[in-house]
Formats: structure tokens, C-alpha cells, sequence
């Protein structure tokens, strides 16, 4: 497998897209935690007596875990596209072919773009990380330092994860980018949301069991945490955890299914 | 030994039968041309074997084995299109064929000159013209100095000085032991290279076996005299003729391969007192076996 992975370095080390794309996702991390942290400052400032409800800055260890996995998981499609682009690049290159008629299985070719999607998510997670690291230790200092709390980090892998895997399948699925994508964000922006208000709505809360709202609702809203506790009542997460794992492998077998047994 | 032996391969897209229970065997060292118009099954019957076609039955063996995965890498394949990252450039993705291959990392800049493409190697793969798309991909199945080629239309895209290189390198590689499979649907190529050859239609086998077998070339001779009647009448009562056909000007007499002798012919005609005008030794065209072996 580390083999393999070698070759797919070798196929994104020159991909100048990839790279241009991850660059502005690494970007757009501290650019919007720092959009939530430059308000939260703008608004106590303005308004000393909003502290009341706000409580104390959600950029201070430990909630700056919390804060920061929540603010960055809005941008977790560019990881997501980066593995529609990723698949669908092999089936519109036919490269997909060519690995597998130049000595690869079938299962060598999935088992290594699952793994690509692990470190897609492990890379996430690892900037992510540095973020909430970043902000905490400028906030409060080093000697306020504390990883209780960073429970949130491994939910923020969760939750990229799901998202690149749900990507991959999507990418399997339709085989073209242009489509591929545009189910992906329709699916991910629009379609589950709604899904999600209406069950919430009428069938008793199960909306927030669906594939994405699964590990969207492991990390909650941050800001206005007095108020919030008191109307919302949160879903359990064990069961999220649970229902988010089964959607992974269920993602991952339909790619493997559909690889293994259809033309090329 | 047997490089190839395809057992009863049929292959369905939907409702169309793209192989109908296809059968033969090909023995090492040959160079075994598949035949076949546009649209009979020569591409989707490599793409069985290559495993990214799923057949709907039969089985088929490489090298006496059933087949898995690492046993193409004893084989260099060229199928339909050459398959690159477009964004990477030629030398760059023959790092990532050999890499895959487990073999040929050190080849490159032998394969690469062999096709001519070591001025581009540093070029984008998107920039390569058709023809250098080809040549790349002939050199990526030349890593690792494979057992067995497969060229699936091997020439698409070239032009003639490139072809006749590619023809030259394909019979230079074979004189060196290597079993060569080709697709292929022109037929001068065939003629000039194959061993061996099968013929396809509509995915139907037709046809399989020695080249010199199975395109048997039949003789014919080409005779005119001022009296068309007399000469088609005579020519009748020849010994070894398989068949007088009489055309507007001419009378052409059939022989079984190698069997015509002009000189016969002419001292026949003489001896029963007819003055030939014409009389020429023609080989039927490869073109028209070809339409004659796929027609119906």
C-alpha cells in the first residue's frame, strides 16, 4: 500500500490544480476563524454587556477546539473536491484503465484512492489542528494551553472524512467531474439540509441521522452557548459516532462494488 | 507454450453481443494479428483480457495461468487510446507506467529515443500532437522489456514515415522472441508482420490459425485473346484450373496458390491455335479476402 501511494504522489506532485486548490482551503481556514474571532472581538468590544449571553471569548482554550472545528468544517467541499477531481480525472484520462492493464488489481486501484481519501482528511484535520492551536495560544497565551476539548478534532476528522468519501462515491458514481460535482454540492449544500428540516420537522428529530448531518451535528454551534443549551436539545453523540461510521463503510463498499464488477 | 488461450469468451454491452463464445490460442513467439471491420469485437476481446472489460462467460489463460493482476506486468499493452495525465509531462508518466510495472524505471531513455520522442520528453502530455500521444504510448509498453505486446491499432494517428517505423520496430521486436498481439483492421499491416491471424465479425470468430493458412492466396491469371468465346471454352479444359471467370475484356483463371504457370498457359493456348493479346499473374488483394472471409 505505501507502494502504491508513492505512485499517487507521483500523479499530484506536477498537478498544479491540486495544489492551487489546497492552498486556498489551508487559506480560507485561518481566513474564516478569523472572520468568527475578529466579530466575537468587534462584538464585546461595542457592546461590553453582551458578554452576559456570549460568556467568555470561544477562541480561549478549551472551546477554541470546539470553535474552530465548527467555523472550518463550512469549507470541507474544497477537500471534497479535491477528491471528485482526484477519481474523475483517472476516468476522464482513462488513466483508471491504464493502472490496472499496467499490472494494478482492481482492488489496488480502490483500497489506494480510499487511502488517498484518509489523507486528504487526515490533512484537513492536521490544519485544522494548527488553527485552533494558532488561535488558543494567541488568545490566552501558552501557559492557557489544554487539550480537553479536542475531543473535537477527531469529530472534525469524522466529518471531513464523510465528506470525502461521500465525494469519492459521487465521483464513482457519475465517473464525469461537471456532473459529479454538481450533484456533490447540490447534495451537500441543499438537497440534505432539506431532508434534514423536514425530518427534524415531522419525524421526530431523525434528520440529524442523515450521511452529512451525521458528522455536522458531532461539532455545535459555538457562539451564544448559554442560550443555545437551554432550547436545543442535542442529538446523542455515541449514536452519531455509530451512524456516521456505518455510512463510511457503506460509502466505501458501494465504490469497491462498483469497481470491482463494471466495465472500466 | 501458449501465451494466450481464450476459451469461449462471450461479451454482452446490453442487448448487443459483442463476442459470441470466441475460442483460440495463441503459441509464443508469433506475431498474431486480430482481424476485424470497425465495431467486431477486437478492442472489447483485449479489454476481456486486459481485466477492465467484465466477459459474460467463458475463461481465458495467460502464460498457462488464469489470470491475476501481476501477470500483466509481464505484458505491455497499448489499448485503443494511450491513457496519460494530460497535466504531467511524457517522461514523467512513463515514471508512474514503470512504477506501476515494478519494472522499466531505467528504460526510459531508451524507450523514449526509440520512438523518437526524447526532444519531448519534458513537454506536457497535453501539448503531444495524436501521433506523439502513440508514440509515447508504444514506449511506455516497451518498459521492463515485456514477454508479450499487445498494440490495439498500433498505427492510429501516424503518419507514414511514422508507421513504417512502428512496422519496423514491431518486426524487430518480434525477431527477438517476443509474441506480439495486434488489432488491427489494416490489413497491408497484418499482411506485412502477422504470423499468425483471427478474423472477427459482429464478434463472431470467423476464422483462426497460421497467416499463410488462413489468407490462402489463390493464383490468378489474366488472359485476353481477339476471340473471348473460344479462349473461356479452352481455358475449360485446362489442367489444375479451379475456376474460369469471364469479365468484360478479360478472362481470369483461378489456381490454387502458387499453382499457375504462365508459360503453361501460353503454350496451351498456342498448341490449340489461339494467339493470346494479354496474359498476366495477379495475386488476389489481401482487401478482397478480406471482404470475401467477412461478407455474410
Amino acid at each position: 500500500m505505501l507502494y502504491n501511494l508513492k505512485i499517487e504522489w507521483l500523479k499530484i506532485k506536477n498537478y498544479r490544480t491540486f495544489w492551487i486548490l489546497a492552498g486556498l482551503f489551508v487559506i480560507s481556514i485561518f481566513g474564516i476563524n478569523y472572520i468568527g474571532f475578529a466579530i466575537e472581538q468587534e462584538t464585546m468590544k461595542k457592546a461590553p454587556e453582551a458578554g452576559m449571553i456570549l460568556g467568555t471569548s470561544r477562541f480561549l482554550f478549551p472551546d477554541v477546539w470546539g470553535t474552530i472545528a465548527y467555523l472550518s468544517s463550512f469549507l470541507l467541499f474544497i477537500p471534497g473536491l479535491l477528491m471528485i477531481i482526484s477519481i474523475t480525472n483517472e476516468y476522464s484520462f482513462k488513466t483508471h484503465r491504464q493502472n490496472i492493464i499496467d499490472g494494478w488489481s482492481r482492488l489496488d486501484f480502490i483500497y489506494v484512492k480510499l487511502a488517498d481519501a484518509v489523507i486528504l482528511a487526515l490533512g484537513s484535520t492536521l490544519i485544522m489542528f494548527l488553527a485552533a492551536f494558532g488561535f488558543g495560544i494567541s488568545s490566552g497565551g501558552f501557559s492557557s494551553l489544554s487539550f480537553s476539548g479536542s475531543q473535537y478534532v477527531f469529530y472534525f476528522f469524522m466529518q471531513a472524512l464523510s465528506y470525502i468519501l461521500i465525494a469519492l462515491l459521487f465521483g464513482v458514481l457519475f465517473k464525469r467531474s461537471g456532473i459529479a460535482l454538481g450533484v456533490f454540492f447540490l447534495y451537500a449544500v441543499v438537497i440534505e439540509n432539506m431532508a434534514a428540516g423536514l425530518l427534524n420537522r415531522y419525524a421526530g428529530g431523525i434528520g440529524a441521522y442523515l450521511p452529512l448531518e451525521s458528522t455536522d451535528n458531532l461539532i455545535p454551534f459555538p457562539f451564544l452557548k448559554n442560550v443555545v443549551d437551554q432550547v436545543v436539545k442535542r442529538p446523542d453523540t455515541t449514536y452519531l459516532l455509530i451512524a456516521a461510521s456505518i455510512y463510511l463503510v457503506f460509502y466505501f463498499w458501494i465504490c469497491k462494488r462498483r469497481f470491482q464488477t463494471d466495465d472500466l | 507454450m501458449d501465451v494466450l488461450a481464450v476459451k469461449g469468451i462471450t461479451k454482452y454491452y446490453g442487448k448487443i453481443c459483442a463476442l459470441n463464445n470466441v475460442s483460440f490460442s495463441i503459441p509464443q513467439g508469433s506475431v498474431y494479428g486480430i482481424l476485424g471491420p470497425n465495431g467486431s469485437g477486437k478492442t472489447t476481446l483485449l479489454g476481456i483480457i486486459m481485466n477492465i472489460l467484465r466477459q459474460n462467460s467463458g475463461t481465458f489463460e495467460l502464460f498457462g495461468e488464469l489470470p491475476v493482476s501481476h501477470v500483466r506486468r509481464r505484458i505491455g499493452t497499448l489499448l485503443e487510446t494511450p491513457n496519460f495525465y494530460h497535466y504531467l509531462s511524457g517522461e514523467k508518466n512513463l515514471q508512474i507506467a514503470a512504477a506501476i510495472k515494478q519494472k522499466g524505471a531505467g528504460d526510459i531513455d531508451k524507450v523514449l529515443k526509440m520512438v523518437n520522442l526524447d526532444d519531448r520528453r519534458q513537454s506536457k502530455f497535453s501539448t503531444y500532437s495524436l501521433g506523439m500521444k502513440q508514440r509515447l504510448a508504444i514506449a511506455s509498453c516497451l518498459l521492463g522489456d515485456p514477454e508479450v505486446l499487445v498494440f490495439d491499432e498500433p498505427t492510429n494517428g501516424l503518419d507514414p514515415v511514422g508507421i513504417s517505423e512502428i512496422r519496423e520496430l514491431i518486426i524487430s521486436l518480434a525477431k527477438q522472441g517476443k509474441t506480439i498481439i495486434m488489432a488491427s483492421h489494416l490489413l497491408d499491416e497484418v499482411e506485412k508482420v502477422c504470423s499468425h491471424v483471427a478474423i472477427l465479425k459482429y464478434g463472431n470468430l470467423l476464422t483462426a490459425g497460421k497467416a499463410d493458412e488462413v489468407l490462402v492466396n489463390e493464383d490468378i491469371v489474366e488472359i485476353s485473346a481477339k476471340d473471348l468465346d473460344q479462349l473461356e471454352h479452352l481455358l475449360n479444359t485446362f489442367q489444375g484450373v479451379s475456376q474460369v471467370k469471364r469479365l468484360e475484356h478479360v478472362i481470369q483463371a483461378v489456381f490454387p496458390p502458387g499453382k499457375a504457370d504462365t508459360e503453361e498457359v501460353n503454350r496451351f493456348c498456342i498448341d490449340h491455335g489461339l494467339l493470346l493479346n494479354h496474359l498476366i499473374l495477379k495475386k488476389k488483394s489481401l482487401e478482397a479476402l478480406f471482404l470475401e472471409i467477412t461478407k455474410n
